[in-house]
C-alpha cells in the first residue's frame, strides 16, 4: 500500500517483570494513509497505550520496525541498545526519531502531561523551542508565538494563556494538551484516551474539534475504550491478545 | 532555545536550589580567604626575610668561613651592577645580661653597621635608632644614664589634672642622646610600640613628650651621665629581650636598661676546622632589632664585624709550623658571608652565578697564591652565589607548602558543595522525571536535556562563586575589623595571636588571581557535580519518564 503514510509490521512488545514476561504486542500491523482517522479500541490494560507510544516513536519495540513516509523509524532490532538513547545525538536512527518527534508527530497523552511550571502559553510554545537552535530562536520567535495563539484561540483557550495547568479543569488541560501537540502542525496526530477523563458533554466537544482537524486534513490516531467514541472514526481497529484485528 | 529558557524557570522555580548556590558560595569565600590570607602570609615573610640581606649573597654555609673577601669587594665594587658589598660574619655563642642568670643561645651576626644600612633594611628594624638617630653604634660605649638638666633653668612641673604643682629641673639624657631625642620630638616620631613606662608620667609632669624605651637613673637629683667603662655595643634580636603582648607591641623590662652590660660567650674556629678555646667578651647592649620573622628576632644578636673576626680568631694571623715554630707565612682573614646590593634592573639569579665564579677563579689568581692554604682554596671552592630567595629557601619553602597544603585540604573540602550539587541536582532529576519524559517527548534529545542540568549546575557555580568571592573579598578586607569585633566580644576568641605570629595584623590583601582561580574552580566543581545527574537526566526512555509515578 503505496499511499500509506505510517506502517507497523510485527511489532512485538514484552515487558521484564524479573521473572515472568508479560507480553504485551504479539506482532501487530497497521496502515494508516493521509488524512486517515484510526481509532484503535481495546480493554484496559490491553496494550493500547503501549502501541500507540511505539507508533509516535517514543517506545523501541524488541521486534517489528514502524515505517514513516516508508523509511523505518527504529534501527533494526540489533542495534536497539540500551544506551542508544542515551547517545542519541551519535546515531542517525535516534537523530532521525528526535526529529520525527520534533517535526512530524504529535502526541496527546492520557494524563495530559503538562509541565506545571509553565503557563498554558509556555507549555505551547516549548514545543516549537525544542525544534529551534539557542541562535536561531530569535528570528522564529514571532511566528512561533502567532501560532501558539492561534492554536490556543482554536482550542478556545484564549482567555486562560496565563494560567498554570493546575490552575485548569481536566477538559482545558486536554485542550492545552491537544494545542501542544498541534501547534508544529505534526503530519499525524496521536491521541490516547483523549476524552477518557471528561464528561459526556466535555468529551463531545473535544470529538467536535477532533473531527473538525480531520475535516481539514488532519491524520489522527486514536486510542479509546469508549464504542460510541470510536465510532465517530473512520476505521476502528480492536487490540485483543496482543493482535490487531480490523473492525 | 527550550535549554535555556527551561533551565532559568526551574533555578527560580526550586527553592532547593538556593542551597547549592549557598554551598558553592560558602565553600568559594572559605578558599579565597584561606588563599589570600596564606598568601598575604607568605608575601610579608617573603618581604621580611629580604629585609635582613642583600639582593644576593655569597657564602660557603662554613662555620670557618672563607677568605679573600675584602680582595673579592674590591674587585666586584667595579662591577656596574653592584651597588655595595658588605661582609658578614655568623657564629653561635651564649649570652648572658650581666646580674642576670637567664643564658640564651644565640646567632651572633658580625657585620659593618653603616654598610649594612646601605645593603639591606637593617636600620629600619632597629628600636632605639629611630627615636635616638644616629646613636646606635657597635662601637665601644658606656651606659647613658637619665638625670637631670641642672644647668637650665627648672620648668613647671604639673599633677594629673595639668594644674602646676611647683617647678623642678628639666629631665635629660646625656649629651649625643638627648640631642637626637630632641630632634626626633620636634620631627614628631613618638613610639606606639611599647606600652607607656613610668616615664612617661615622670615626662608628662614636666610638660615633655615620653621618653622611647629603657634607661638607666643617676642616683638621686644628679645630672645625665654616661656611666661605666667603654664596651663594645651589642644589638640584639628583641624577642629575646622584650616580651611580645598579645596586641602586638612590646613590653620593654626595667632590668635591661639601654648600654646594660651583656657577656657573649664565643667559640672560635681555625680555619682547618676545629673549635679553639671560648672567649668572654662584655658588651653593652645599644639597640634592638625586629625583622618580624620570629626565628630571626628570638635567635639574632648583632655585634661589629672586626670585633667578632677578631674574637673567633678570624682575622689576618701568623702562619706557624707547627713542627719547628717558626713563622711561614700569613694567613688571610675570613668572613662567612658577603652581602650585595644590586643594580635595579639586573638579573640576580645570573649576576649571583657570574659572582660565584668569579669568586672560584680568586683561589688560583696568581695575586694570592703565596697566601692560600690548601684549607683556604677548599673553602672558597664551597662558596655558593645565591639570590636572597634561594639562601632564605628554607624559611619560605615550609610556608609556601603549607599554603598549597592549605589551599588543597579546603579544596578538597569544597567538594562537600560539588557533591551538594550533585545531590541536589540529582533530586531535582527524580522529582522531574515526568517533565523529563514530557520534553523529551515532544523532540528534546538527551543532549538537551542533559545540558539542562548542567546548565543548571553550572548556573549554580557561577551565582555561587560570584556571590561567595565578592563575600570572601569584603571578609578579607575587614578581617583585622571582624577580628577586632571577635575579641571584644570575648578575648578568647582572638585566632591570629600576636604574641605567636610575627605580624601585627592579618594579611587582607585579595589577590586577582586568586579569585579568577576560585571562581573558575568552583565554576568547573558544581558543573561536573551536574554531570551525573545530567547523564540520569539524559538516558531516560520517555516512556519510562512518563509512566513514573
Ligand atoms: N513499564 C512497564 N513495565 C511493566 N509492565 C508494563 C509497563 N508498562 C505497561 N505495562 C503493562 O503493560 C500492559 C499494557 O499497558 P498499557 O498502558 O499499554 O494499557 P492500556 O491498554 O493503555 O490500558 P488503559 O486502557 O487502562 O490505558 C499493562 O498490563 C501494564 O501493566
Ligand atoms: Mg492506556
Amino acid at each position: 500500500m503505496s499511499d500509506a503514510l505510517l506502517i507497523a509490521d510485527g511489532v512485538h512488545k514484552t515487558y521484564d517483570m524479573g521473572r515472568s514476561q508479560l507480553h504485551v504486542l504479539r506482532g501487530c500491523s497497521l496502515h494508516v494513509a493521509g488524512g486517515e482517522f484510526v481509532a484503535i479500541m481495546g480493554k484496559s490494560g490491553s496494550g493500547k497505550s503501549t502501541l500507540l507510544h511505539i507508533l509516535g516513536a517514543l517506545d523501541v519495540p524488541q521486534q517489528g520496525q514502524v515505517l514513516f513516509e516508508g523509511r523505518p523509524v527504529f534501527a533494526p532490532p540489533k542495534q536497539r541498545h540500551f544506551y542508544a538513547h542515551a547517545l542519541d545525538v551519535l546515531s542517525g536512527y535516534e537523530r532521525r526519531r528526535i526529529a520525527l518527534r520534533r517535526r512530524a508527530f504529535g502526541f496527546v497523552f492520557q494524563f495530559y502531561h503538562l509541565l506545571p511550571e509553565l503557563n498554558v502559553l509556555e507549555n505551547v510554545l516549548v514545543a516549537r523551542m525544542v525544534g529551534a537552535s539557542t541562535c536561531a530562536w530569535p528570528a522564529q520567535r514571532r511566528p512561533a508565538r502567532k501560532d501558539t495563539l492561534a492554536i490556543l484561540e482554536h482550542v478556545g483557550l484564549s482567555d486562560r494563556l496565563k494560567h498554570r495547568p493546575a490552575e485548569l479543569s481536566g477538559g482545558e488541560r486536554q485542550r492545552v494538551a491537544i494545542a501542544r501537540a498541534l501547534v508544529h502542525k505534526p503530519r499525524i496526530l496521536f491521541a490516547d484516551e483523549p476524552t477518557g477523563n471528561l464528561d459526556a458533554v466535555a468529551g463531545d466537544e473535544l470529538m467536535a474539534l477532533l473531527k473538525g482537524l480531520h475535516a481539514v486534513g488532519q491524520t489522527i490516531v486514536m486510542v479509546t475504550h469508549d464504542p460510541g467514541i470510536a465510532a465517530r472514526a473512520d476505521r476502528v481497529l480492536r487490540l485483543e491478545a496482543g493482535v490487531l484485528r480490523e473492525g | 532555545m527550550y535549554k535555556l529558557f527551561l533551565t532559568l524557570r526551574y533555578l527560580r522555580k526550586r527553592r532547593i536550589a538556593y542551597f547549592a548556590i549557598a554551598a558553592v558560595m560558602l565553600c568559594t569565600a572559605m578558599v579565597l580567604i584561606v588563599m589570600s590570607v596564606m598568601g598575604g602570609f607568605l608575601d610579608q615573610l617573603k618581604s621580611k626575610a629580604r629585609g635582613l640581606l642583600g639582593d644576593i649573597i655569597i657564602d660557603n654555609r662554613s662555620y670557618s668561613g672563607f677568605p679573600l673577601y675584602e680582595e673579592f669587594i674590591a674587585d666586584i665594587s667595579a662591577w656596574p651592577e653592584v651597588v655595595k658589598a658588605t661582609p658578614v660574619l655568623y657564629s653561635y655563642g651564649l649570652l648572658r645580661f650581666y646580674d642576670s642568670p637567664q643564658t640564651n643561645t644565640v646567632r651572633v651576626v658580625g657585620l659593618r653597621l653603616e654598610d649594612a644600612y646601605h645593603v639591606n633594611a637593617f636600620k629600619s628594624s632597629l628600636y632605639y635608632e629611630r627615636f635616638y638617630p644616629g646613636t646606635t653604634t657597635l662601637a665601644e660605649q658606656q651606659q647613658p644614664l637619665l638625670g637631670f638638666d641642672l644647668r637650665s633653668p627648672p620648668i613647671d612641673w604639673r599633677d594629673e589634672r595639668g594644674e602646676v604643682m611647683g617647678q623642678g629641673p628639666r629631665p635629660a639624657l646625656p649629651p649625643p642622646y638627648q640631642e637626637a631625642l630632641e630632634q626626633s620630638w620636634a620631627a614628631g616620631v613618638r613610639d606606639t610600640e611599647s606600652p607607656e613606662t613610668e616615664y612617661t608620667t615622670t615626662m608628662q609632669a614636666a610638660n615633655l613628650p615620653p621618653i622611647a624605651g629603657i634607661y638607666g637613673v643617676v642616683p638621686g637629683v644628679g645630672e645625665p651621665a654616661l656611666m661605666g667603662e667603654e664596651q663594645p655595643g651589642l644589638i640584639i634580636g628583641r624577642d629575646i629581650l622584650a616580651k611580645r603582648l598579645p596586641d602586638g607591641r612590646y613590653q620593654r623590662l626595667w632590668q635591661y636598661p639601654r648600654g646594660c652590660l651583656v657577656s657573649l660567650t664565643l667559640l672560635p674556629a681555625s680555619e682547618a676546622g676545629t673549635l679553639d678555646t671560648p672567649v668572654k667578651p662584655l658588651l653593652r647592649y645599644a639597640d634592638d632589632s625586629r625583622t618580624g620573622i620570629y626565628e630571626i628576632d628570638s635567635q639574632h644578636v648583632y655585634c661589629d664585624f672586626d670585633l667578632l673576626q677578631k674574637l673567633l680568631h678570624m682575622d689576618t694571623a701568623e702562619r706557624v709550623d707547627p713542627e719547628t715554630g717558626t713563622v711561614i707565612g700569613t694567613a688571610p682573614a675570613r668572613c662567612s658571608q658577603i652581602q650585595i646590593k644590586i643594580r635595579e634592573g639586573a638579573n640576580p639569579r645570573e649576576l649571583a652565578r657570574r659572582l660565584e665564579r668569579h669568586y672560584h677563579g680568586l683561589a688560583s689568581d696568581p695575586r694570592f697564591q703565596d697566601q692560600l692554604s690548601l684549607n683556604d682554596i677548599q673553602l672558597i671552592h664551597f662558596i655558593e652565589g645565591m639570590t636572597w630567595e634561594q639562601s632564605q629557601a628554607h624559611i619560605i619553602a615550609p610556608v609556601e607548602k603549607e599554603r598549597q597544603l592549605v589551599t588543597i585540604l579546603f579544596g578538597i573540602i569544597s567538594l562537600v558543595a560539588a557533591v551538594l550539587v550533585l545531590c541536589i541536582l540529582y533530586m531535582i532529576v527524580l522529582q522531574k522525571t515526568r517533565d523529563i519524559g514530557i520534553i523529551k517527548a515532544i523532540g528534546g534529545s538527551s543532549a538537551g536535556v542533559a545540558l539542562i542540568f548542567i546548565t543548571y549546575g553550572a548556573a549554580c557555580g557561577v551565582v555561587g562563586s560570584a556571590v561567595g568571592s565578592l563575600l570572601g573579598y569584603y571578609f578579607v578586607i575587614y578581617i583585622n575589623d571582624i577580628q577586632d569585633w571577635l575579641t571584644s566580644l570575648n578575648p578568647a576568641w582572638q585566632v591570629w595571636d600576636r604574641s605567636v605570629y610575627s605580624f601585627d595584623a592579618i594579611p587582607n590583601t585579595v589577590r586577582t588571581g586568586d579569585i579568577v582561580a576560585v571562581v573558575v574552580a568552583a565554576i568547573l566543581t558544581s558543573t561536573l557535580g551536574s554531570l551525573a545527574a545530567a547523564w540520569r537526566a539524559g538516558r531516560m526512555e520517555p516512556v519510562e519518564a512518563l509512566r513514573y509515578e
